[in-house]
This record gives structure tokens, sequence and C-alpha cells, in this order.
């Protein structure tokens, strides 16, 4: 009923495209300002996992890597559940979740 | 105490020479003498926004290269007569002029007109160097689209490099309509992403076009909605504090208020 009547007054693309734009935007100018592609923050990515994975067993589906926009730089923040040790538990490091500057 | 203001945008098109023309006017409708210099060599177009271009007989070129004097290249208008321009050259390309030259030429614009304001071509290269090296602060000038503001950041972050302080943002063609229902970044979406202080909003409206083809910019039209954009942003310009921005709002029609009544339509997003 409701999707009818918007139809019938011209309301067929009452989307917020804007919300997208606005995103997509955040994203981009991120990504230009410490140019980096997401290809390469892929990559580098997992061979940080990799490193990671010689101490401590990760939980590899969820961890998280994403770069965003602190106070005054750009932070690289990463979540990496660890699963448990693998060895030497005295120096493994807990889940990470401390900003990096870029 | 006068100032050059650089007129930016790094994406093309988005209204630089427009409202260079325009805050041109403005301000010399206020009294200060006022030079605005085309910047973009070998694509001029202030002339023709301003239809002074009947008028050219020297050019920036030829100023610079000294084969005339500065005063005989600055075009009055006779309209205001403390308006003028320095046209670009237009068969010559950024590479004639060098940003040295530049400075010189705009300090020496400073010693006679309150206000010097640089239309800047596209870009980032030579052209975009040659036009900033004289000013003394810039306008950004962006529409609320994603390339266009993904480009106005990266230009931001050059007029700093370039040791101007913070610019302030002009958002040209707004259209409050899509702004209302959601299809447009609205004022605050974009400050929060650029991050510069707000010196305007400027409608997107045809009264524009129709200027420019009498070239008779928009600001001298009384009645022109657009105009007294332009004539407000003059002021704050010019430096009178808290000039009221333009109410922006789409009027609501009958059944644009049915359908919000019935919760069919977003909630209202204003410009201001
Ligand atoms: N507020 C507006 N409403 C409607 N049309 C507009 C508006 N502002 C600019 N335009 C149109 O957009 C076009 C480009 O404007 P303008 O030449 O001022 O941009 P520019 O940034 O100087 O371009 P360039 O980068 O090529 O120098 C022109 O056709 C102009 O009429
Ligand atoms: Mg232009």
């Amino acid at each position: 009923m409701k999707d009818l009547f918007n139809r019938f007054f011209g309301g067929r693309n009452a989307g917020r495209s804007k919300d997208e734009a606005k995103q997509r935007l955040k994203f981009l100018l991120i990504h230009d300002q410490v140019d980096l592609t997401p290809a390469q923050l892929e990559t580098m990515k997992n061979e940080i996992l990799e490193v990671i994975g010689r101490y401590v067993e990760i939980d590899a589906a969820s961890t998280e890597f994403k770069l965003e926009k602190a106070e005054d730089c750009i932070a690289l923040v990463s979540s990496v559940p660890v699963r448990r040790v693998v060895e030497r538990p005295a120096s493994a490091p807990p889940t990470s979740g401390t900003p990096v500057p870029a | 105490m006068s100032e050059c203001i650089v007129i930016t945008s790094g994406k093309g098109g988005v209204g630089k020479t427009t409202t260079t023309a325009n805050l041109g006017v403005a301000l010399a409708q206020q009294g200060k003498s006022v030079a605005v210099v085309d910047a973009d060599i070998g694509l001029r177009n202030l002339d023709v926004i301003l239809g002074l271009e009947n008028r050219i007989v020297y050019d920036l070129v030829h100023v610079i290269e000294g084969e005339c004097r500065l005063k005989q290249a600055l075009i009055k208008d006779k309209r205001l007569e403390n308006l003028c321009l320095l046209p670009a050259a237009q068969t010559r390309d950024k590479n004639a002029v060098t940003p040295e030259q530049m400075r010189d030429l705009i300090a020496k614009l400073k010693e006679t007109h309150d206000y010097v304001l640089v239309d800047c071509p596209a870009g980032i290269e030579q052209g975009f160097k040659n036009a900033i090296a004289g000013a003394d602060r810039a306008i950004i000038v962006t529409t609320p689209e994603v390339s266009a503001i993904r480009d106005a950041d990266r230009i931001i972050g050059m007029v700093e490099a370039a040791e101007l302080p913070e610019p302030q943002l002009i958002i040209n063609r707004f259209r409050a309509k899509m702004v209302q229902a959601g299809d447009m970044m609205n004022k605050d979406d974009i400050l929060e992403i650029l991050a510069i202080p707000l010196l305007g909003v400027v409608p997107d409206h045809e009264d524009i076009i129709v200027s420019a083809n009498r070239g008779l910019p928009v600001a001298f039209d009384e009645e022109s909605l657009v105009g007294e954009a332009y004539r407000r942003i003059g002021r704050t310009l010019a430096g009178e504090a808290d000039v009221p921005m333009l109410d922006l709002t789409v009027q609501d029609s009958f059944w644009t208020t049915v359908k919000r009544w019935m919760g069919l339509s977003p909630a209202r997003e204003v410009a201001r």
C-alpha cells in the first residue's frame, strides 16, 4: 500500500543516495591521503597476520583491518581475535586493538 | 590594506569563473576597488562572463613580458567603475608565466586595489601554482558531488602546503529539493568531510545561464536569488560579521505535506 502510494506520487526513487555518496567519499579521502589502495591494504593485512600467526593462533575469519580518520592522523585500526598461544606464552601479545599512526 | 584572494577548486567546471565574476561585482557594489585576474591562460573565460571580451587589447602575458604597462591592460567595467579585469592570454599556455612573475604582478595590483580576485584554472599543475603564487588566502569552490569534493580535499591540502591560511568554502549548484529528498549531500555533510569554514551556499539556478548569455553577472540582478547569494558572500568577504545565509528551503507542495504527514516522505533537511 505504502509502495503503491509512493509510486503513484512519484516517490519511486525516494532513496537516500546521499548517504552512499558520503560513505564512499570518506573511504576515498582516507585512501587518497595514505596513498594505499584497498588491494595493498589487503596484502599488508595478510603479511601482518602471518607474523602474528607465528606467535598465537588467530581467528583469521573475524580479523578486521581498516583505516580510520582519527583526531590528527589516519589510524590503522585492527582487531585480531586470538584463540590460543602457540609458543612462548609470556611474550605473546594480547588481542590488538591499538591504533597505529599511519 | 588590500588583499589577494584566489578562487580555486581542483575539479573543472564547478563554478570558479562564475564565482570570481560575481564576487568581483559584489565587492565593487560595496564601494571597494576590485581587480579580477583571469589566470586561466590559454582558456580565458572571465572576460566573457563579465561581458568585457570586446574591449581586450592587451593581456596578462603582455604585461609580464613588458609589451605594455599594467594600466593599459586593465579593462574598466562601465557598469561599475571601481571594477576592472586583467584578461588572460588566449593564444599562449600556462608556461608563459612563472610564479615569481605572478607574485610581482599581484603585488602591483594590490597597490591600487582593495581586492584582487584571481580566477584559477582547473587542475593542480603549473596554472594552479601560478594562480596561488600571489594570493593571501584562498576560496575553494565545490559542488555537492563525490568527485568535486574529493578534488576539493586535495586542493585544500595543497593550499595548506603553500602556507596560505585555512581556506574558506563555497558550495555551488546546491539543489534544495534533492537535499530534502536525501539525494544530495547537505551543507553539514560536506563540512564534516572537508572541515574548513563555510563562506556561503549558491543555489543551482538558470539565472546563471541567462546571465552568462548576456555577459551580465547575476550579482547585478537585484531580483535574483542567486544574485542575492553572491551579494551576501561579498558582504562576508568584505568583513561584515554574521551576514545571514540565504534560506534555500523548498516550500512544501500540498502533496509533499500530505506524504510527510503520512510518514512517506523523509523529514525536512535544510540548507542553512
Ligand atoms: N550556480 C549555478 N547554477 C547553474 N549553473 C551554474 C552554476 N554555477 C556554474 N554553472 C554553470 O557551470 C558551468 C561551469 O561554470 P564555470 O565556468 O564558472 O566553472 P569553472 O570552474 O570556472 O570551469 P573551468 O574549470 O573550466 O574553468 C557554466 O556553464 C556555468 O553556467
Ligand atoms: Mg573557469
